[in-house]
């Protein structure tokens, strides 16, 4: 292989005489430098953090630090809108410092989402305090914190980094040994504010919400500091995260380089289907390119599987060189330990490209790479500008190239780069109503500290639910409280990642007498990706799972070499238990409730690498799961002239297309929802469409959706109009028969039913 | 899923509160809670119920005289223990003299750990003036928490509290209620701490298998309980106690208490016999546990003349661990040729560690004082194949080790030449 090293500007100007690069960038955007907006350092900047500034060559803020610092010390609790490389940790740590420097007995808790975010900002915050010269103590606190160190954390601690789930279950659970922090706490630090959001997101908002109370019982009343990327509704999300009111900072004072984006469209293979080529395939393509010019780079994929497909593929470019370690797949599921290697090699620059799952869109210090590839679109467009932040250092020109795959949306962004480019992002939601999320907490809150009569737990009046666990004899109630009165310690039991309580334990069998665990996955994933059968694909190597145990959640695999890889279905029924809000638009009915649906895995196809033949099938079985969610429906009468096999026929094509834009409007993944259709639901034996939460109890998504109805049906209208394909294609209404007239009876169903006798 | 469903069904019961109410000022002024429905029932059980100004508490107080015998040990020969430490000048963990104030303490709660986890029963053995009382206080209920925890008198004076794994469980539990209530509350005082957990692991470590208390009972104190309630059972006990009223059960759980803390003063009279005791009282292993104790508290006088002792009395193999540890003090005072027959000595019994450490040992002395190279060369090979064959490092420390002897072998062997 020739491997010539070249620049990013020197690629782009190769790429400007390639015809097939030429024909397949349909759209260039190039992102000018943007200059710096400074603000002088506050006149009352404690003078060992000016020499600590200085010392650094700082000499003047960035005007968004500036106002962060006026905001924090004359407390006003505030979110500071930050992209990737903006200096954003100054918004949280001078203050603090200054507030520390000023008061010796001043406690401040950081937040990261993971505990690497949390080490990084360690790091630099003691690299500052060194240049201050001064007694600051800063630790961070989680699973990883020696014992021995533990009591003075807790005792002398100012500043201690965790994480929510620390928080949640090291932390609060056990607050009357951290007594010096709750009393003098003056800062909460929410950094990453909006990885926060969805069920995550509503587990964490109600581990601030017991933060807060504890922090009430200790007399401390602490600011909150959050940082955010770009979303649409960043100080909502942050007031619904804590509870508290907010202001707003959203004017970016920090330099950024030049930024070169490409819009990569694969060639369409099969005229007929518009079937493109695979979008995996082509980012091999690309990533080889620029692997060869040796620019850094970073792919993102969607799934873990795809990462480590193209782990797999790309490792092949160093199959000569014995031990090269210059290709890695990066994804959640990796030990800590693997994981922490792979960031350092980030940074060092012995790797050279790194596949991703969307884990490392947070801020964890890699450095600044040259390129990023995303594989399809991200689903919304908060999350494809982290990761285009990833690529950009400042004396270098930047490339981000997105490569879109055949699906509806990634077409649309295609065909429409300035929805990307000049929309603001979508907005973040999280839905701390959800009933189970918020009956876990209030276990947890009341074993922290027992219910007075008349208390409220944050925004919730919980009288009526303390009494259903007095009922349960979780509580007991005397005269005026209800207290903890049960052996157990409800924290443990509650994760606040994963949407089902219990993960699936991977186990390698290869070596026999040396059983050992790979990985994890959660149980809704485990139906689809650890059947009986299915390849699981780690470190890209291929493992094939030889018995799923799920009684005991436990995947047993072996590892195997075959040519292809596995894709499941999965079935569901619905229920609507109950309607909790309706309303007429035009002749349709649209609702918003409780539904109770029962998905299950029913086939497995193999796929092919490569050509991504199918080359074989087989059933799955495993027991049905059931969700209690909440959903939105819509429905209508049975149009007259048209057999249940046709309506069925277009339904199926319009719910694709719906469950594609659906991401447009909130800011979710295509899995977080899902679009069934009935022709006809149980309980109305109408023709319905449901769209509802994949996440027990609901989080919220459904609720807004109930809205959105009409924009979204008109959106799938003009989407499957402009469509170039001619009977159906995966970019529009999902892959078709040849023979079939699926699109006329789609287009035919909208017009004439959806849009004109519905919808008037 | 029935619970799932059951708590998706209680959503029309979630009331919210608007976000702009004005958060109503905490209550700090203190009212005394109310008895419990159950008062009566209890006292009439057998507990007495008392009233302070915080609250109301159960208690149950029995007496024993010193001629009160447990297991093999009358309680008056807690005076011949302190006795003992009385002429001892030194400090030692288990060192408490008749100036004390010693409190026997042992606590029941409802769980493990966490701030959710209430303490219900205190029991606190004291002298009396008769011989000993125990107090068991019961938390009447966890509103009058404040009345219970007031009455072990622990925000006053300074005890001498003798517990068995206090310092990891009870002690810190303890500490988590009263900050608790501590606005109600004096401070809680710090007291002298004396956990007999770990100077029973210090000293029969290689002798009982479990450090249980009630194995220790059946086999160092020969104490044997009867219709003895298993620990774990107390939590539900009481969980079931308070909902219902029913205290049948409790009175097990009292009596669990009540025998760990009559094993805790004989606990405390046996260990206090062995550490004062030449050579003859247990085996070897132990006397020599406790000779190494003295040498880690800095008192080598008196822990070389323990293990003397354990050498002139026991056999070359049960004396091994002794000559092994002698033969440290020996190098240390510069005694070398007899350091090396201290270790020769111990070599043919010593487990795997010791004896690696040893040969190691015997290699530096031929080494470097007494300049017999190709003798330290047999150790070191000996220490080399040991580990070599051995499956008791981890691969890191095995790794390093063998590293470190193969260095000193070519050392040795260039040093032939």
């Amino acid at each position: 292989m020739i491997r010539e090293r070249k620049t990013v500007a020197e690629l782009l100007a190769a790429w400007q005489s390639d015809a097939v690069m030429q024909n397949r960038v349909q759209h260039v955007k190039v992102i000018g430098e943007k200059p710096a907006t400074y603000a002088d350092f506050p006149e009352d900047l404690h003078p060992s953090i000016v020499k600590a500034l200085q010392a650094r060559n700082i000499n003047q803020l960035y005007c968004h630090q500036r106002q962060a610092f006026d905001f924090a010390m004359n407390g006003q609790s505030f979110t500071a809108v930050t992209p990737t490389a903006s200096g954003k940790s100054f918004c949280y740590h001078l203050p603090v410092l200054q507030t520390i420097m000023q008061n010796k007995e001043a406690r401040a808790l950081y937040l990261f989402p993971t505990k690497a975010l949390a080490q990084d900002q360690k790091t630099e915050m003691n690299t500052l305090i060194e240049a201050m010269d001064e007694e600051i103590l800063s630790y961070t606190f989680d699973g990883d914190t020696a014992p021995g160190i533990r009591q003075k954390v807790r005792k002398a601690g100012h500043i201690v980094m965790t994480n929510p789930d620390m928080l949640h279950a090291g932390i609060l659970p056990h607050h009357t040994k951290w007594v010096s922090l709750f009393e003098n706490l003056k800062f909460i630090i929410v950094d990453e504010l909006h990885t926060y959001k969805g069920v995550f997101g509503s587990h964490v908002a109600h581990v601030l919400r017991r933060l807060q109370r504890i922090c009430r019982y200790y007399g401390s009343n602490p600011l909150f500091i959050c940082t955010s990327a770009t979303i649409q509704n960043p100080k909502e999300l942050a007031e619904k995260l804590t509870h508290v009111q907010h202001e707003l900072i959203d004017d970016n004072g920090a330099p950024s380089g030049k930024k070169t984006f490409l819009f990569y469209n694969p060639p369409i293979v099969n005229p007929t289907f518009g079937v493109r080529r695979s979008a995996i395939l082509e980012v091999k393509d690309l990533a080889k390119k620029l692997y060869e010019a040796e620019i850094q780079t970073i792919i993102f994929a969607k799934s873990r599987v795809r990462v480590e497909m193209l782990v797999t593929y790309l490792k092949s470019l160093t199959k000569q060189r014995i031990h090269d370690e210059s290709v890695r797949g990066y994804r959640g599921g990796y030990l800590p330990s693997e994981r922490r290697a792979i960031e350092k090699g980030l940074r060092e620059g012995t790797i050279k490209t790194v596949v991703s799952t969307n884990a490392l869109e947070l801020g964890v210090d890699i450095g600044q790479l040259q390129a990023c590839i995303m594989t399809g679109y991200p689903g919304n467009i908060a999350s494809a500008w982290q990761q285009a932040g990833r690529a950009g250092r400042r004396q270098d020109e930047a490339l981000i190239i997105y490569v879109a795959q055949s699906t509806a949306l990634d077409q649309y962004i295609i065909q429409h780069p300035n929805y990307l480019l000049g929309n603001k992002p979508e907005e973040a939601r999280v839905h701390p109503d959800n009933m189970l999320i918020l009956m876990d907490h209030l276990k947890c809150a009341a074993f922290e500290l027992p219910f007075k009569a008349g208390e409220d737990y944050a925004e919730f009046d919980v009288k009526d639910l303390l009494d259903y666990l007095t009922e349960e004899k979780i509580l007991l109630k005397t005269s005026d409280t209800w207290h903890w009165m049960t052996d157990s310690f409800p924290s443990h039991n509650i994760s606040l990642r994963s949407a089902s309580q219990e993960n699936v334990v991977i186990i390698d069998t290869s070596n026999t007498g040396s059983a050992n665990v790979i990985g994890e996955m959660d149980r809704y994933s485990a139906m689809t990706l650890l059947h009986e059968e299915a390849i699981y694909i780690h470190q890209g190597t291929q493992y094939q799972v030889e018995k799923l145990d799920w009684e005991e959640k436990k995947a047993f695999v072996r590892e195997v070499d075959v040519n292809y890889f596995t894709d499941a279905n999965i079935a569901v029924e619905l229920k609507v238990i109950s309607e909790d809000q309706t309303k007429k638009i035009g002749a349709a009915t649209v609702s918003y409730g409780d539904v109770m649906t029962l998905a299950t895995a029913t086939i497995f196809k193999k796929i092919r690498f490569n050509t991504h033949d199918n080359i074989g099938s087989g059933p799955i079985d495993l027991p049905p799961e059931e969700m209690h969610t909440s959903s939105t429906w819509m429905n209508f009468d049975q149009p007259l002239d048209w057999t249940e096999d046709d309506l069925n026929g277009a339904m199926l094509g319009v719910a694709y297309a719906m469950n594609s834009f659906i991401p447009l409007y909130i800011q979710s993944d295509r899995s977080d929802v899902h679009v069934v259709p009935q022709v006809k639901a149980l309980h109305n034996s109408k023709p319905t469409f449901f769209i509802y939460d994949s996440y027990p109890g609901g989080i919220g998504l459904s609720e807004r959706i109930y809205d959105l109805w009409q924009p979204l049906i008109e959106h799938v209208y003009e989407h499957v109009m402009v469509c170039s394909c001619q009977i159906g294609c995966p970019s529009c209404i999902g892959a078709q028969d040849q023979s079939g007239d699926a699109k006329d009876k789609v287009i035919q169903f909208l017009q004439s039913f959806l849009l004109e006798e519905l919808i008037k | 899923m029935s619970y799932e469903k059951k708590i998706l069904q209680m959503k029309q019961l979630l009331k919210k509160t608007s976000t702009d109410a004005v958060k109503k000022e905490q209550q700090v002024s203190f009212e005394k809670p109310q008895e419990p429905f159950y008062s009566a029932d209890w006292v009439s059980a057998g507990l007495q119920q008392l009233q302070n100004d915080l609250g109301t508490v159960f208690l149950k107080e029995t007496h024993y005289s010193l001629d009160y015998q447990h297991g093999k040990y009358k309680l008056g020969q807690f005076y011949e223990a302190l006795a003992l430490w009385d002429h001892y000048e030194d400090d030692h963990p288990i060192k408490l003299t008749s100036e004390d104030m010693p409190v026997f303490y042992d606590t029941e709660t409802t769980g493990l750990k966490g701030v959710g986890t209430h303490i219900f029963l205190n029991g606190l053995l004291e002298e009396s003036a008769e011989g000993f009382t125990l107090k068991q206080y019961v938390l009447a209920d966890p509103s009058n928490e404040a009345a219970f925890l007031w009455e072990s008198k622990f925000w006053q004076g300074e005890k001498a509290v003798i517990t068995y794994n206090g310092k990891s469980f009870d002690w810190p539990q303890l500490q988590t209620r009263w900050t608790l209530n501590r606005q109600i509350l004096p401070p809680l005082r710090t007291h002298h701490q004396i956990d007999l957990f770990h100077i029973s692991k210090r000293i029969w470590k290689n002798d009982l298998s479990r450090m249980k208390l009630s194995n220790i009972e059946v086999a160092k104190l020969d104490f044997h309980r009867v219709d003895d309630l298993p620990g774990y059972l107390a939590p539900i006990v009481y969980l079931d106690a308070v909902r219902s009223g029913e205290s049948t059960s409790l009175f097990q759980v009292l009596r669990h208490n009540e025998y760990d803390l009559l094993s805790l003063i004989t606990l405390f009279i046996q260990a206090t016999e062995l550490v004062f005791s030449t050579a003859a009282k247990d085996s070897a292993n132990v006397h020599t546990n406790i000779g190494k104790w003295y040498s880690d508290l800095k008192q080598e006088e008196r822990g070389q003349k323990l293990l003397e002792g354990v050498v002139h009395q026991y056999s070359e193999k049960e004396a091994a661990m002794a000559n092994y540890l002698l033969a440290f003090d020996k190098k240390k005072n510069r005694a070398f040729s007899e350091a090396a027959h201290y270790w020769l000595a111990a070599l043919p019994y010593l487990e795997e560690r010791p004896l690696v450490e040893a040969s190691i040992e015997l290699a530096k002395l031929y080494e470097h004082q007494l300049g017999e190279i190709a003798t330290a060369q047999r150790y070191t090979l000996q220490a080399l194949n040991k580990v070599k064959m051995s499956a008791i490092w981890k691969k890191e420390a095995k790794i390093n080790k063998i590293k470190q002897l193969e260095k000193r072998y070519i050392r040795l062997k260039r040093k032939e030449r």
